[in-house]
């Protein structure tokens, strides 16, 4: 036993993954940049026929893409801002050796573990201005007079959805910080300790910078996956009111599904991976610690 | 299947089983692939599945070896639709039937996924449908859908409280707006409930508001919009000042779809409710508050010009991709049929598409409603039928829903509107005068 495979041994031991990658991956990700070059509507009656750059030209001149863009962009930096500062919280509070602390870590996951459109659906009926709990907890509280129709103006409505995000993901956030946290030696908090650092000066100068590549995998994974919502947007206010909720992907799926139109949903579809990941390149360039 | 098209084996069959069918009394009519086994599928929505085993398990008695599947879909339409959209893109030959809602068949049958129907059905028995119905299920002249169940938008209200303050039924849109105020006492009631979240039922609620005001969305014949004309703008000015001052509507009804919107009403909590047929059963049923104390009619309209309620339905279509057309179409005769329609509509009270069935002493004494829903019927809109309706009527929402939630007045966004549905229809310019007189006449 040397340990070290041949080069042919190593070759067959990957086939299998990168052949299923290829499968699952790389073609649909083709199939996808094909059909963006592609007319293929109902006005052609689906056959499709070359349309070189048309439907990426046409994307920057589509003022509802543009707004799609814009919630989109609102919803991913308050989500993901919000469930970093709450998830880190969340994270610290549970590392602590706690009395019950396994039943807390699990009632804490409990929300990431629901699928998003019941959730989605349970909150919009939350929101919802005659029967929802929203209103009647505000009332009771004295705060409100009448009752508010969250999901029908757009603020509240984009506040509601991000509200549902954090409720539901911060578990999420809170779980990777945690497992950031215990990868942390005991002996350097300890010789903080020694050297007299409070609890504030440890968190600041030790825990959080010994957490930051933690703390970035849970961003990148986070804004990705708060860029691309979906189901939440689709569940709770369906775009509306007037286009002020449409995100990115719930636009290019009206684009494939309701309006039949595969070239330009493509498109839509890999403008918006091509800027997810820059987005996802500049965090990564932000976060990463300065090499000295 | 290979031996079954052997055609010794097929007449032999065909024969005992048209000897069979004689003896039986069922129709005799002889279709290649009856008696030999295959199996007939069709996805629909688990609420409905329930009341089509009766009519799946008679077809299958009729015809020995063929299987009816009844594929549990999504409850919600949108997703029974994308389902539909993703299995005929994909030539999918698991979908023999399509359970088509209206406004999904010009752009199924413009994908050319359906097979065309005229040839198989003969003129006597297309007559036996609403007209309306059986319209819905036809673009550019030719048919693609047998119409099943039929709706159209209604006006439910609280016959005791219009009775114990002497109202008579509202005809028209101040009469609505006035027995609403007197009757209303907000946030506990409210005078006029609607679908105003930004989805197919705001364009269904305006579209029978717009008719109600004498204007018209796209003309059929000369594919005028009509969204920038002054009976669009009266018409979104109605709905909007429905929850401006002094409002009948609660400031929520921007966010409702049809649920939100009958438990609301269904729990006594406002005078006047627009929606569809279905709610009728629901409202009287035995654990309602308010059963028995409700009234239904057509919606309202302005003075001079007509009701009209929107007009839904669903019907069955044939995929393209079916290996079995022959019995799909056997089997649409068969579940359109006068007795498969009372098995239908008799549990489900939904309203059927056969003209005769509203004559059906049985339909007629367990649903005495229907009569009226069919004079309601005859005056229904229906929503343009262009293969891309989907396109067309996220225009109408998205701009509707705005000018609702104050984020465009309501001229701007009508003409927006307009603008937008033109271009969608390959025409720049508003229509030339000629077009818009004969596009007024044409109604």
């Amino acid at each position: 036993m040397t340990g070290h495979a041949s080069g042919r041994e190593r070759a067959a031991l990957l086939l299998p993954a990168l052949l299923l990658l290829a499968l699952v991956v790389v073609v649909p990700v083709l199939r996808v940049i094909q059909l963006s070059f592609t007319h293929v509507d109902l006005e052609g009656g689906m056959v499709a026929s070359w349309a070189g750059l048309d439907h990426h030209l046409r994307v920057w001149r589509d003022g509802r893409w543009w707004t799609a863009l814009r919630n989109t962009a609102v919803f991913t930096f308050a989500s993901v801002g919000l469930e970093l500062v709450l998830g880190i919280g969340f994270a610290l509070v549970l590392h602590q050796r706690l009395r019950g602390r396994g039943v807390l870590r699990a009632i804490v996951l409990l929300p990431w573990a629901l699928p998003t459109a019941v959730m989605a659906l349970a909150w919009a009926w939350i929101f919802n201005d005659a029967f929802g709990v929203a209103n009647d907890l505000l009332r009771r509280a004295g705060l409100i007079e009448a009752p508010i129709a969250w999901l029908g103006e757009p603020t509240s409505a984009m506040a509601a959805m991000v509200l549902a995000d954090v409720w539901k993901t911060t578990p999420f956030v809170a779980l990777i910080v945690l497992a950031g946290l215990q990868g942390i030696p005991e002996t350097v908090i300890e010789a903080a300790l020694i050297d007299g650092l409070g609890a504030w000066q440890r968190l600041r100068r030790i825990v959080l910078p010994l957490l930051m590549p933690t703390i970035l995998v849970a961003v990148v994974f986070r804004a990705v996956q708060a860029y691309g919502a979906f189901d939440i947007v689709y569940v709770m206010t369906g775009g509306g009111p007037g286009g002020s909720t449409e995100t990115v992907s719930l636009y290019a799926f009206q684009n494939y599904f309701r309006y039949l139109d595969f070239g330009y949903g493509s498109a839509l579809a890999l403008q918006g991976v091509i800027l997810a990941v820059a987005l996802t390149a500049i965090l990564v360039r932000l976060a990463q610690p300065r090499r000295r | 299947m290979k031996a079954a098209h052997r055609p010794g084996r097929v007449q032999r069959r065909g024969a005992l089983l048209l000897a069979l069918s004689a003896l039986l009394g069922c129709g005799s009519r002889s279709d290649p692939g009856a008696g030999e086994r295959a199996r007939l599928s069709l996805m629909l929505s688990p609420t409905e599945r329930r009341f089509w085993i009766p009519l799946a398990r008679s077809f299958e008695t009729s015809r020995p070896g063929v299987e009816v599947d009844l594929i549990e879909g999504p409850t919600s339409t949108d997703l029974r639709e994308n389902l539909y959209t993703t299995a005929l893109l994909a030539e999918d030959d698991s979908l023999d039937l399509v359970y088509l809602d209206v406004t999904w068949t010009a752009k199924f049958a413009a994908a050319g996924w359906l097979l065309p129907l005229d040839r198989h059905f003969s003129a006597a028995e297309l007559r036996a449908f609403l007209p309306a119905a059986l319209d819905a299920g036809r673009i550019e002249g030719r048919l693609y859908r047998i119409p099943i169940r039929t709706d159209v938008g209604l006006l439910y209200y609280r016959r005791d409280l219009l009775a114990a303050a002497g109202f008579a039924a509202p005809q028209t849109f101040a009469e609505l707006v006035r027995i609403a105020r007197a009757l209303q006492s907000p946030p506990q009631r409210w005078g006029f409930l609607w679908q105003g979240s930004q989805y197919e039922g705001l364009v269904c609620v305006f579209l029978e508001v717009l008719r109600g005001h004498g204007g018209f969305w796209i003309d059929p014949e000369s594919r005028a919009v009509g969204l920038d004309r002054p009976a669009a703008l009266a018409a979104l000015e109605f709905l909007r000042r429905c929850r401006a001052q002094d409002p009948i509507s609660p400031p929520g009804v921007t966010t409702y779809k049809e649920e939100e919107s009958r438990r609301l009403f269904q729990d006594g909590r406002a005078v006047f409710l627009r929606n569809w047929p279905y709610v009728w059963s629901l409202v009287q049923r035995e654990d309602s508050p308010i059963a028995g104390r409700v009234g239904v009619q057509a919606v309202v309209h302005a003075p001079g010009a007509a009701s009209a309620g929107t007009l839904g339905g669903w019907g069955l279509g044939v995929s393209r991709f079916s290996r079995h057309p022959e019995l799909a179409r056997a089997f649409i005769r068969h579940a359109t049929s006068l007795e498969s329609q009372r098995a239908f509509c008799l549990p489900t009270g939904y309203a059927p598409a056969r003209r005769e069935a509203y004559d059906d002493p049985e339909l007629t004494a367990a649903n005495p409603f229907l009569l009226r829903l069919l004079a309601i019927h005859r005056h229904a809109v229906p929503r343009p039928m262009i293969p891309r309706y989907a396109m067309a009527s996220d225009i109408l929402q998205r701009h509707l829903s705005a000018a609702l939630a104050g984020l465009e007045s309501s001229r701007a966004a009508l003409h927006e509107a307009a603008a937008e549905t033109r271009l969608l229809l390959g025409r720049r310019r508003p229509e030339t005068n000629a077009e818009v007189t004969r596009a007024a006449g044409s109604r």
